[in-house]
């Protein structure tokens, strides 16, 4: 639930429809002068529509500079961005060799793997040279080492969960299980705010698809009795199967899912549920165990827990982990663990090391330090954010943290100024967003020490003067005023 | 707005409605800035030719229908490239928005605001030819348009198909 100035509501819906307009008439000029063009399509159909790239054409290319900047150097607290130059207002980029050392407010490095460590990478190393980049195999036929099966069974040990399966990448893990899992007769219900990997395997599935409104296990339980009251559409036979997906934390707002209730919903009426850990697993709970362990549902209550090594682990894939049963039908079922390349050693290798850093059996409490520094300093920056008066979302113990734009014209505006100041941040419009919900989305790590946040929030806090997106009123200045009052009185 | 210089804050709560070409509508402070808009385009109109104000508010009624025929009821699909399959792309915005329900809140807005527009502008010229004429036609055309009974209608064929 944003709260925003009604002000700003207003000018959001002018400053788009003024974006629209001037887009419109563009294309409306871009058509008569091409019209003299000779086309040379010969008969074929056009490959898209004018309309259906409307958005990328007229209002994404404009602030294209803002969005996917390469990096030249891991994706540390601090990292490279190389520079780019366009001549033609942001149509083209070039790339120049100057890089400038940003402080890195935007990768999802929770726990600090992104960077060498100094367990994981000598391992890494060694499985690199041992079992070379790629096993150039499916699981099935040749490509399943030694490591693949020790991070299975790890992955499972460290979830909860009797039996895990591995997949190469975190995308495809949504979109190729869900359609193995499910098929045609069967419902999805799923959070209206999923991401769109969960959306696309929904889609792919065949299976009938409703949404229910983000985070609320009550409107969760009026869409499922009227969908099991209701049947399948036309026939009205009783559904096959009902999955609810939901995810830990919620990648766009923060906010974790309020899974006992979602759970208690799902029991009650004999619906699976699939959960989403991939921003959540290794980054919160207090052994890194994700949102199970912070919130004190029992993993053996959810039946598909989902999650990704992109992000706490530092290395590339996702897993599912569920009951031996699953996973077995997975294995002889899901296209991606039967016709896919199964994932590159070393990049096992370093989800195995840090797992095991994470869990202290390297012989270290490197694992304990990090999660509790991720969790200081989220708590951290997420306080001196709303003190400042941003109007920042998600909930306490969260490392991810949207600060709301609003404006489309903010969004340039912030990210342009952050990097002229050496600070990266990501920026999210639409479509990943709603339309007046722009918002600048910082994931903090744990490799951040407290001078790097604290140059940050300076960063920060005057470029958001200059922006003007400070929406709440500065807490300091409230308590200078009731100070003043009280020295009256 | 608000007391003390306080800013006046309101409540955006996430819509269900998966469709992102229609879900902007349903944020608050849409038909405020609607209505701001028409006002707006009026008072430029009036300052910018120096007509009388029936006349401005002809020019104000004849433009939103031009304006908004085009986008609401001849424009079909998204503009974006939206992974739904183009299980839009046969229907026109009007038709596309809060999920093809008729009879809602915004539709009988939508529907409401060309006839204020219709009875400002014929009261403001004394009901006097030409604009009387092309006001009722733009009144008429607008309002058979959002009907719910018009809803996937295309007539003898006319804007069917890509």
């Amino acid at each position: 639930m944003v709260r925003l100035p009604y002000v700003t509501a207003l000018t959001t819906l002018f400053s788009y429809g003024l974006l629209f307009a001037f887009g419109q008439l563009r294309d409306f000029f871009r058509r008569i002068l091409d019209a003299r063009k000779p086309s040379n399509l010969k008969g074929y159909a056009p490959i898209c529509l004018g309309l259906e790239d409307f958005y990328t054409r007229r209002l994404y290319l404009r602030i294209q500079d803002c969005f996917g900047r390469p990096i030249a150097s891991a994706p540390d607290a601090w990292f490279d961005v190389v520079e780019r130059y366009s001549n033609d207002c942001n149509k083209t980029l070039h790339r120049t060799t100057a890089t400038t050392k940003c402080l890195n407010l935007g990768s999802y490095n929770y726990l600090g793997f992104a960077a060498a460590d100094e367990y994981c990478t000598p391992r890494v190393i060694e499985s690199l040279k041992k079992y070379s980049a790629s096993t150039c195999s499916v699981r099935v036929d040749g490509g399943n080492t030694k490591l693949h099966t020790e991070l299975e069974e790890l992955v499972a040990r460290f979830v909860g969960k009797p039996a895990a399966i591995l997949f190469g990448m975190g995308y495809v893990t949504n979109s190729a299980i869900i359609p193995a899992l499910v098929g045609k007769g069967g419902l999805i219900i799923s959070d209206s705010l999923n991401h769109n990997s969960i959306v696309n395997g929904a889609r792919g599935s065949g299976a009938t698809v409703r949404v229910f409104q983000h985070n609320n296990p009550a409107h969760l339980e009026e869409v499922l009795r009227e969908q099991i009251a209701g049947g399948q559409p036309r026939t009205h036979r009783p559904w096959k199967k009902i999955i609810v997906i939901v995810e830990g934390i919620y990648s766009m707002e923060g906010e974790l899912c309020k899974l006992p209730g979602v759970i208690s919903v799902c029991k009650k009426y004999k619906a699976y549920t699939y959960l989403d850990e991939a921003h959540s697993i290794g980054a919160i709970g207090k052994t890194g165990r994700g949102v199970c362990e912070l919130l004190g549902v029992d993993p053996a209550d959810v039946d598909i827990m989902m999650g990704t090594f992109t992000k706490s682990f530092g290395s590339c894939g996702g897993y599912i982990a569920a009951s031996n049963e699953i996973i077995q039908h997975l294995k002889l079922t899901c296209p991606a663990h039967i016709y896919a390349t199964s994932m590159s050693p070393p990049a096992v290798q370093q989800v195995i090391s840090a797992i095991k850093v994470i869990l202290g059996e390297d012989g270290t409490n490197r694992g304990a330090k990090k999660l509790s520094q991720i969790r200081e300093n989220s708590n951290f920056f997420r306080l001196e954010l709303q003190k400042m008066g941003f109007e920042v979302l998600g909930d306490n113990d969260s490392p991810v943290m949207p600060i709301m734009l609003y404006n489309p014209a903010k969004i340039p505006a912030f990210s342009r100024e952050c990097l002229r100041q050496n600070v990266a941040v990501v920026t999210v419009a639409f479509p990943a967003t709603p339309l007046l919900l722009a918002r600048a989305r910082i994931c903090i790590s744990a490799s951040h020490s407290r001078e790097d946040l604290i140059k940050g929030l300076e960063v920060i806090s005057k470029v958001g003067d200059l922006v003007g997106i400070k929406y709440f009123p500065v807490e300091q200045e409230k308590t200078t005023a009731v100070d003043k009052l009280k020295k009256i009185q | 707005m608000g007391r003390r210089g306080e800013p006046y804050y309101v409540e955006a709560a996430p819509p269900v409605d998966v469709n992102k070409n229609t879900e902007w509508f349903m944020y608050p402070g849409v038909w405020t800035t609607y209505i701001l808009l028409l006002f707006f385009v009026w008072l430029l109109v009036l300052s910018v030719s120096g007509c009388s104000p029936g006349a401005a508010w002809t020019v104000v009624n004849l433009a939103h229908f031009a304006i908004t025929y085009h986008f609401f009821h001849w424009k079909k699909g998204t503009p974006f490239a939206a992974d739904d399959q183009g299980i839009y792309s046969r229907l026109t915005w009007w038709e596309q928005i809060d999920n093809g329900q008729q009879l809602t809140r915004n539709r009988k807005f939508l529907t409401v605001v060309p006839v204020v527009l219709y009875l400002i502008a014929s009261h403001l010229t004394d009901y006097k030819q030409p604009m009387f004429f092309l006001n009722t036609i733009a009144v008429f055309v607008l309002v058979v348009a959002k009907l719910p009974n018009m809803h996937k209608v295309r007539i003898f064929g006319i804007n069917a198909d890509i």
